[in-house]
């Protein structure tokens, strides 16, 4: 516990601060051709710094929290949404051992339908897609454990049509 | 026997807590949370942590299928449960048994014999320990309870079988109020406990709070480390505690604490426990209830016994015998700790959270501060709101209450739409009915209406 700072900007300020911050960002987001992986401003002396992700998709948040705090499925940047664990267990691919999985990567789901099973105390409960999409990647190995909100699987969304 | 590694089923200021004496101890740890805490301390400085589930308690804290499997990729082989949450729930504790998980409480069936009020106080009375007059069996219908009303005496109190920690409880001062009164208990019993089963019992609107702390291994030892006043309280919410009780005579508290062992022992407890009563003015006591858990109190009788309260639940779970005697236990000086909720005393102590923007906290000497809370954090709304206890020891009661004056000035807590207890406890403190030690259970409610 640390004493206070000097004269902190009271929390209308802040408010009023952070707004005007966001909107430079937006501004500044919409004109570019794609989405950075980081973005910088500063107002004082005025910094505009953009990093740019190496051609590759975005790499999962270190933090599955944080993910699941807006629900199951959850949208990041670069398009890719996850499907996250919604208890915590054993994450399976397929119905039994040796079974053919539900889904591997690159097939399309739709709502609804089952990716994979959670088994907590023995009793199994599957897991659902809740978009249309492709399956990017599977990012949990059979027979492994999960924390709630962790993501199980990485979907590019789409409707069936959309290749 | 020893414990590899704890798994600490809470979360507040106990998590930390009970993640303290683990650490003292080199027993490993885990921390479970809900999306809501990922973040705080306790997540951050335990070994491993495990997140179960949202921010609702009811799907994360309480859900025993959750925290068993947290146990398990954990590779934890014992489970504090803290207070509250499944800290009692006999059921947790049968679940922990049969996954080969220690459960650091109370065996499951000494859980329900006493967590149901009526068995509980049939128990207590067997084993001859003084209960106020009411029903020893639950009342059903409204002519058995107006019945049993009418023997009982009023004002009355009518609390839920399932009940405890002053929730469930309704006091009927008139007869014609009484059926009213009763399917209202009923109806918020069920809500709460999952059992509309209810008790009458004679209500004593001036009394003092004094409860014992038991510690009993399974090798037939059970000691007392004392008793504590928790007379002031809010809606029978303890917010000052102190040992050892001001305006009692060491006699009675001598055959109080000699009570709840009698009542341990009929009980089989095994691990640590309180045993509630209640001292009506002219210091006739009564049984009350027992809590089958660590209490949000237990630092008073640490401070004064010097005995780590913890690392006994620890040791008793592991199946050694407790590290003391009877004998060997030696209060010394007095303790008091006062909660420091967020809590709006001027609005009926209603929940005030908001954000930490200050939060500066006593310390010094003799000063002790139990809190999961840092500067800049956001209270979570779910959860309940003590923020801080503040605990002081000093040689004397005089000593102790200037003491505690001086480290509750110190607490600077500050935030938008944030209010705490602490200026309310600095106006008990103060209170000459407080000082001699003439206050009752309705002290503050004295208070707050006489302002």
């Amino acid at each position: 516990m640390t004493p206070p700072q000097a004269a902190p900007p009271g929390p209308a300020q802040l408010a009023e601060l952070l707004t005007a911050v966001q909107a430079s960002a937006r501004l500044l987001l919409s004109g570019l051709p794609s989405q950075p992986r980081r973005v910088h401003l500063r107002a004082g002396e005025v910094l505009v710094e953009l990093e740019w992700a190496a051609g590759s998709p975005a790499i999962p948040s270190a933090d599955p929290v944080e993910q699941a705090a807006n629900g199951t499925q959850n949208e990041l940047e670069c398009g890719v949404s996850y499907i996250c664990a919604e208890l915590v267990g054993t994450f399976y691919h397929a119905s039994e051992p040796g079974a053919k999985p539900f889904v591997v990567a690159g097939d399309l789901v739709e709502p609804g339908q089952q990716v994979g099973i959670l088994e907590a105390m023995k009793l199994m409960t599957p897991v659902k897609a809740d978009l249309s999409g492709r399956i990017a990647e599977i990012l949990i190995a059979d027979g492994e454990a999960v924390e709630y909100g962790q993501p199980l699987l990485a979907v590019e969304p789409g409707t069936k049509e959309f290749p | 026997m020893t414990i590899g590694t704890v798994l600490i089923a809470n979360r507040g200021e106990i998590a930390l807590r009970i993640l303290r004496t683990c650490r003292e101890l080199g027993v490993r740890t885990v921390a479970v949370y809900s999306a809501a805490d990922a973040g705080t301390a306790v997540v951050r400085d335990a070994d491993d942590a495990v997140c179960i589930g949202p921010e609702a308690a009811k799907h994360s804290y309480l859900n025993i299928p959750a925290v068993i499997e947290a146990a398990r990729l954990a590779g934890a082989d014992a489970i504090h449960p803290g207070y509250g949450f499944l800290s009692e729930d006999p059921d947790f504790a049968e679940v922990c048994a049969a996954e080969g998980l220690r459960f650091i409480g109370p065996p499951a069936t000494v859980l329900a014999l006493l967590g149901d009020k009526s068995s509980a106080r049939m128990a207590m009375t067997k084993a001859g320990l003084p209960l106020l007059p009411g029903t020893l069996q639950p009342v059903h219908t409204g002519a058995e309870a107006e019945k049993a009303a009418a023997e009982v005496g009023y004002p009355l109190i009518i609390k839920a079988v399932a009940g405890g920690g002053g929730r469930g409880i309704q006091v009927v001062t008139d007869p014609a109020e009484l059926p009213a009164a009763l399917a209202q208990t009923r109806a918020s019993a069920l809500n709460l406990f999952g059992d509309g089963r209810v008790y009458l019992e004679r209500y004593l609107a001036s009394a003092r709070h004094v409860e014992v702390q038991v510690l009993a291994d399974e090798h037939g030892s059970v000691i007392s480390l004392g008793a504590r006043d928790c007379t002031v309280q809010r809606r029978r919410q303890k917010l000052i505690e102190e040992t050892p009780p001001p305006s009692l005579v060491e006699t009675d508290v001598q055959r109080i604490a000699e009570d709840a062992l009698r009542g341990a022992r009929e009980a089989g407890y095994v691990g640590a426990g309180t045993f509630e009563f209640i001292v009506d003015d002219a210091g006739q006591h009564y049984f009350m209830e027992v809590n089958c858990r660590i209490q949000v109190e237990h630092p008073v009788t640490e401070m004064v016994t010097g005995v780590d309260i913890v690392a006994e639940q620890l040791r008793i779970s592991a199946g050694q015998p407790l590290s003391m005697t009877q004998e060997e236990v030696m209060p010394r000086g007095v303790a008091i700790e006062c909660r420091v909720n967020a809590e709006d005393p001027d609005r009926g102590f209603a929940p005030a959270p908001g954000p930490l923007t200050e939060f500066w906290l006593p310390a010094g000497p003799f000063v002790r501060v139990d809190t999961h809370a840092e500067p800049g954090q956001r209270l979570a709304a779910a959860y309940d709101s003590l923020l801080a206890k503040v605990i002081v020891w000093a040689p004397t009661r005089t000593a102790a209450i200037g003491r505690m004056q001086r480290a509750l000035r110190e607490c600077r807590i500050r935030g938008a739409g944030l209010h705490t207890t602490a200026g309310f406890l600095q106006r008990v403190l103060d209170d000459d009915r407080f000082r001699a030690a003439r206050h009752r259970t309705n002290f503050v409610e004295e208070i707050t209406t006489a302002r």
